[in-house]
């Protein structure tokens, strides 16, 4: 029997063990066994890819770059959800307040998610560079880290920055359009009271990454089962929705550019190890 | 005092099921923790649970009936949280640990007895508790009653 393939996810919560459990049973009836290991945080799960104490890292978009910036630019990046690709962030603001621009940003306060939030805080904070304006200098920033290391995974840090916008004790505030599509539904979100001041660039999400020395027929192996989850069937549709997506499809590296630019004109990793 | 004990046995059966037998009774036991609502078993931390409920409710109904206090209904609610339930899961990164933070009982009593007939036969109940008197010492313990007509 062939040895299970070691993937590492970051948890956060229990409830995600589930969807996970799902996927396992998934490849154990698809001739490729694996065995998930759970990280607290992306930056042990990219030092256990690194290591070689996994095979496969489902990584942050952030993690994606930390692994990159680790290994030499070596690892690939194999597969991804079709919801990975090309979301963007809004900045959104007061339908009624007195910002009309991004430039109107300068001297106000923007609530942005957590620290190393790509879709809430890195890549938005990147577009106010773009205009011209410096987080800190131009533009306070008002950050709420929430579960800082899972990469913005948690929506805690959005919600509560939309929060302060709702308080007036912000501006505008950052979120992926994911989240502004769920909760200007659910009632979280007034429509009419907000309005999308700018949107980012799109960039990409999630991926399954692997060392340069992950032998390709493993990595075959495991896209094979993976490609092989169909949305048009009952029983894979149930784990496809849990996870958000309708298809898996190739990974591609393109969509991390934005991304990259950011924690460069940010120093995201400056003082950080490689 | 003569030692006495209760000797249980459990018997691992299909995939993560245990059966307990118990004297002449027998049951079945699921996974020690589970996270999926739809999981088609009763995990060992569940059986905890109902059984801090179970002995509570039992025992105050019992008690009320030795001190004829007429009770009509009695229901409790039980709440579990664990220290650290990703633990449990074996994160890397995690600290803490799997065990029980808190249990939270709260008993509703219907009956038209005074509040301090119910009360004496509640103060009763919680000293003469096996299990409250287990884990009251070791984990926060919320114990409340309310009365209902």
């Amino acid at each position: 029997m062939d040895k299970p393939i070691l993937v590492g996810a970051v948890l956060y919560n229990p409830k995600v063990s589930v969807i996970w459990d799902i996927i396992g049973e998934f490849f154990q009836d698809n001739g490729c066994p694996i065995d998930t290991v759970f990280y607290t945080n992306y930056e042990l799960q990219v030092e256990a890819l690194l290591k070689g104490h996994i095979d496969v890292a489902w990584n942050s978009p952030l993690a994606w770059l930390d692994a990159q910036r680790q290994s030499g630019s070596t690892c690939r990046a194999i597969a991804m959800r079709d919801t990975d690709r090309d979301r963007v962030s809004y900045l959104i603001t007061k339908a009624q307040g007195r910002v009309k621009t991004v430039e109107d940003l300068r001297g106000k306060t923007v609530a942005v998610g957590a620290k190393d939030s790509p879709q809430a805080t890195l890549i938005p904070l990147g577009l106010l560079q773009r205009h011209g304006l410096q987080p800190g200098r131009d533009v306070q920033v008002r950050r709420f880290d929430l579960m800082v290391g899972k990469h913005g995974d948690h929506i805690g840090g959005e919600l509560e920055a939309f929060q302060s916008l709702a308080a007036g004790e912000a501006d505008a505030s950052a979120l992926v359009d994911l989240n502004w599509q769920t909760w200007t539904q659910d009632g979280t979100i007034n429509p009419h009271e907000y309005t999308i001041l700018a949107t980012t660039e799109p960039f990409d999400h999630c991926c399954f990454t692997v060392r340069a020395d992950f032998p390709l027929e493993r990595e075959q192996q495991f896209l094979r089962a993976l490609f092989s989850m169909s949305y048009d069937n009952p029983k894979h549709r149930e784990m496809m929705d849990l996870e958000g997506l309708k298809a898996w499809v190739p990974g591609r590296t393109s969509g991390y550019g934005l991304l990259h630019e950011a924690t460069e004109r940010q120093h995201f990793f400056a003082g950080t190890q490689t | 005092m003569e030692r006495y004990a209760w000797t249980l046995r459990v018997s691992a059966a299909d995939k993560d099921r245990a059966t307990v037998f118990a004297r002449t009774q027998q049951y079945s036991v699921g996974a020690p923790v589970q996270f999926d609502a739809a999981y088609d078993a009763i995990t060992a931390l569940e059986y905890v649970l109902g059984a801090i409920g179970a002995d509570m409710v039992n025992g105050f109904r019992a008690l009320a009936r030795k001190r004829q206090v007429e009770v009509d209904h009695v229901e409790a609610v039980v709440e579990g949280e664990l220290n650290n339930p990703l633990t449990y899961l074996g994160v890397v990164g995690e600290s803490g640990h799997p065990g029980l933070e808190r249990v939270s009982v709260k008993v509703y009593i219907a009956s038209l007895a005074t509040e301090e007939e119910i009360r004496r036969v509640w103060q009763e109940m919680l000293a003469r508790s096996p299990l409250v008197q287990t884990f009251q010492p070791v984990i926060r313990f919320e114990l409340s009653m309310q009365i209902v007509l």
